[in-house]
């Protein structure tokens, strides 16, 4: 077992008062055992309260009982001529063969006249009811002390009656109840104590594993996970979601060591360009205007790597969601006509005709310079992938509780295998690669639309159709009101 | 944006900065800058480049240091690279901002992030140049600084034979009146306000265009280009000049 504070430590030093971990073995320190062996003391009070109260209850009853009977009986011999009733306590004794039975006549003087009491207990209230009596018993052979439930009555000649009798089965119960709680009880106590260990055990077999599997993790094997059952049980459920944030993280991994691959790639062209540049001018130029002309090749490359790190800084901006503290009201409708303003004199230089269609008031919560990036740079994209003649449409429209930005043009679109894949992160196709541009635009629409908690969607149709779909937010559904 | 070190591709400008730049800053025959920079490299380039220019430049590798020096050699203007040494680069102009010193400064950073940069201009920056950058794009915005128009109440500007209305919204060329939409109107207004200065596209499009990235398209050139088309008709001698490479300057002389 390795040692606990490898693995255990924090729970250690959590727990106060725990000052010598390893004194005693592992799985009584658990916490699973306390809980095992707390639940198996309460359960053995409870037992033993409940075993208590019955018995009282028992000999209670037995007790009222037993008063009844010798009441009745003292009533009825009492009830016989006083010669008859010698007689009567003669037989009553004769037909006790367990010796449960007291009766006694005494004379005025305390003398014995007949009976098994060897004398008038001296505590002993007459005419009372039932009561207890310490006293001793005789019979053929032997001298007994017991204390008896008795009662004593004076006849009417003076001679004192006492009918008496031993409730001994109280006792012969508790006995009966001991031995049940002994063979009972104990057995159940550490059944429950070995369950708790059994199942502390169990959970440190499991930490463990879990451990080394994480260890392994941790050490770069990223297609390990966490054991888990198939049975519906919390350790299970929690390996699942571990396992769950696993498979994410691994995909993220290895999204970005592709990323680093493209980076690499992104980069190392233009350098590469500008090296060659540099080292052929260096040794071929031989006039200022030369060498100038490939100082300029140079940082026009230079640059080209530049802008493409600070495409993915801005990228990683946006996508760690750091923006969303700049969240105002954005007029959407003012906000496409800015940018068809803006983008209009280019779409003429292509002889593209770039129109706004807007019917609609519609304003969104968002960072109004994000989304204007992210609008211009579909139009953008659209304005440079539509061949001369063709058309650019940017439209706000309003549908089931959405508001859709959309920019459709009449250029080349995004083939079928394509739509889904422009879409995730860092993918460039390879028609993109040649064009000029950085070729991370799409990625940045899609980072800006995700942060906005927007989809974006593209269609085929007659060219290209990108649309940006805001939801409207719960409780924030202003009706659009219509223009003119 | 591409970066033009060459003297080729700047001497025109420099020729008229200068003398504008000196006419701008009374009583004294050079701005003086002071740079608070720790690599040194960067600094020798900058202060080669400045000096040449017609600047007096102050350097400083610490901020502590700088923010003394900035204290007791009163500068026109100053240029800040945000992680220093010592003392943070926002920090200094923070210190210096509550002294009421009100030297325009440029800030300088590695850290590109538009809240970086936001935070540059709130803590007192007034401007904010992310490294790497075009040495031109540095000397743009610090003449940019050093030569902020004035505030004023005047309705009308002219710059040379150019007439511009801010009430009416009207361009005039001479007589010719010149017909414009509301961007180019914005666009000759802010070249107006800066005449015989240099300014950069990345300039343009954060005053004009409001853009707060870089557009993957050259924007700036399309509707420089037309701009230029309606102010500057064919018999006219031009005056919206292109630098090759750094921007645009509207010139007020023939």
């Amino acid at each position: 077992m390795v040692p606990a504070e490898t693995y255990l430590g924090w729970r250690q030093a959590r727990i106060p008062g725990d000052d010598h971990p390893m004194r005693q073995p592992q799985f009584i320190r658990s916490n699973t055992f306390h809980w095992a062996f707390m639940v198996a003391g309460v359960f053995a009070v409870f037992v033993i309260v409940l075993f208590g109260f019955i018995y009282w209850k028992i000999d209670d009853y037995l007790t009222a009982r037993s008063d009844r009977v010798i009441t009745v009986e003292l009533e009825s011999i009492a009830s016989l001529p006083p010669e008859r009733r010698l007689d009567a306590i003669d037989e009553k004794l004769r037909q006790d063969p367990r010796m449960v039975q007291l009766a006694a006549i005494f004379a005025p003087d305390g003398h014995r006249i007949a009976g098994n009491l060897e004398s008038l207990p001296p505590q002993l209230r007459i005419d009372a009811p039932a009561q207890a009596a310490d006293i001793t018993r005789v019979d053929r052979n032997r001298r007994v002390r017991q204390v008896v439930r008795a009662i004593a009555r004076r006849m009417e000649n003076g001679d004192i009656l006492v009918l008496g009798r031993n409730v001994d089965e109280a006792g012969e119960i508790s006995h009966v109840v001991g031995q049940a709680l002994g063979l009972g009880l104990l057995p159940a106590f550490l059944l429950c104590l070995l369950a708790g260990a059994w199942l502390s055990v169990r959970a440190q077999k499991r930490v463990e594993e879990v451990n080394q599997r994480v260890q392994r993790i941790i050490a770069g094997d990223l297609s390990e996970r966490l054991p888990y059952r198939t049975v519906d049980e919390p350790f299970s459920k929690l390996a699942i979601i571990v396992n769950g944030m696993l498979d994410e993280m691994e995909t993220m991994i290895h999204a970005l060591a592709g990323v680093g691959n493209d980076i690499a790639h992104d980069l190392r062209t233009p350098l590469t360009r500008a090296r060659l540049t540099l080292e052929r001018g260096r040794t071929n130029a031989s006039s200022l205007e030369q060498l100038q002309t490939v100082a300029d090749k140079a940082i026009t490359g230079i640059d080209q790597s530049l802008a493409i790190i600070t495409a993915l800084l801005r990228l990683a901006e946006i996508e760690n969601g750091r923006r969303s503290a700049g969240f105002g009201s954005v007029a959407l409708h003012e906000m496409l006509r800015e940018v068809c303003d803006i983008y209009e004199p280019i779409a003429e230089n292509k002889n593209i005709s770039l129109q706004v269609d807007v019917k609609h008031q519609l304003t969104v919560r968002g960072d109004r310079d994000l989304l204007i990036e992210a609008v211009a740079n579909l139009v953008d994209n659209a304005i440079k992938f539509t061949p001369e003649g063709g058309r650019v449409d940017i439209e706000l429209l309003r549908g089931n509780g959405e508001t859709i930005v959309r920019v459709a043009d009449t250029g080349g679109g995004i083939s079928e295998p394509e739509r889904e894949a422009v879409l995730r992160r860092f993918y460039r196709s390879d028609k993109i690669r040649n064009t000029p541009g950085v070729g991370l635009g799409l990625n940045l629409v899609a980072a800006i639309v995700k942060l906005h908690g927007f989809r974006l969607a593209i269609h085929a149709g007659q060219g290209c159709r990108v649309e940006i779909i805001c939801p409207d937010r719960k409780g924030e559904v202003s009706e659009p009101a219509r223009l003119r | 944006m591409a970066l033009v070190l060459g003297k080729r591709a700047v001497s025109g400008m420099r020729r008229s900065s200068n003398a504008n730049v000196c006419a701008a800053i009374e009583n004294q025959l050079m701005p003086k800058v002071l740079l608070i920079e720790d690599d040194s490299e960067t600094a020798e380039e900058i202060t080669a480049e400045l000096a040449e220019r017609g600047f007096e430049v102050e350097w400083s590798a610490d901020g502590i240091q700088g923010l003394d020096q900035a204290r007791s050699s009163r500068p026109d203007a100053m240029i800040v690279d945000r992680l220093l040494p010592g003392m943070d680069g926002l920090t200094v102009i923070e210190a210096l901002r509550k002294d009421q010193v009100r030297t325009p400064v440029l800030v300088l950073s590695a850290l590109g992030a538009v809240d970086d940069r936001v935070r540059g201009l709130r803590m007192g920056g007034d401007d904010y140049l992310t490294k790497p950058f075009a040495i031109v794009e540095l000397v743009a915005r610090l003449e940019a600084l050093l030569r902020r128009p004035a505030e004023s109440r005047e309705t009308t500007l002219r710059v040379g034979p150019l007439e511009l209305d801010l009430i009416e919204r009207t361009a005039k060329r001479g007589d010719r009146v010149i017909d414009l939409l509301p961007r180019e109107f914005r666009l000759l207004e802010y070249m107006m306000q800066r005449s015989d200065q240099l300014l950069t596209r990345a300039m343009l499009l954060e005053e004009v265009w409001n853009y707060k990235f870089v557009p993957a398209t050259n924007l700036v050139d399309v509707h420089m280009g037309r701009l230029r088309h309606k102010v500057d008709g064919p018999d006219d001698s031009p005056m919206i000049h292109n630098v090759r490479g750094a921007g645009f300057i509207l010139r007020t002389g023939s």
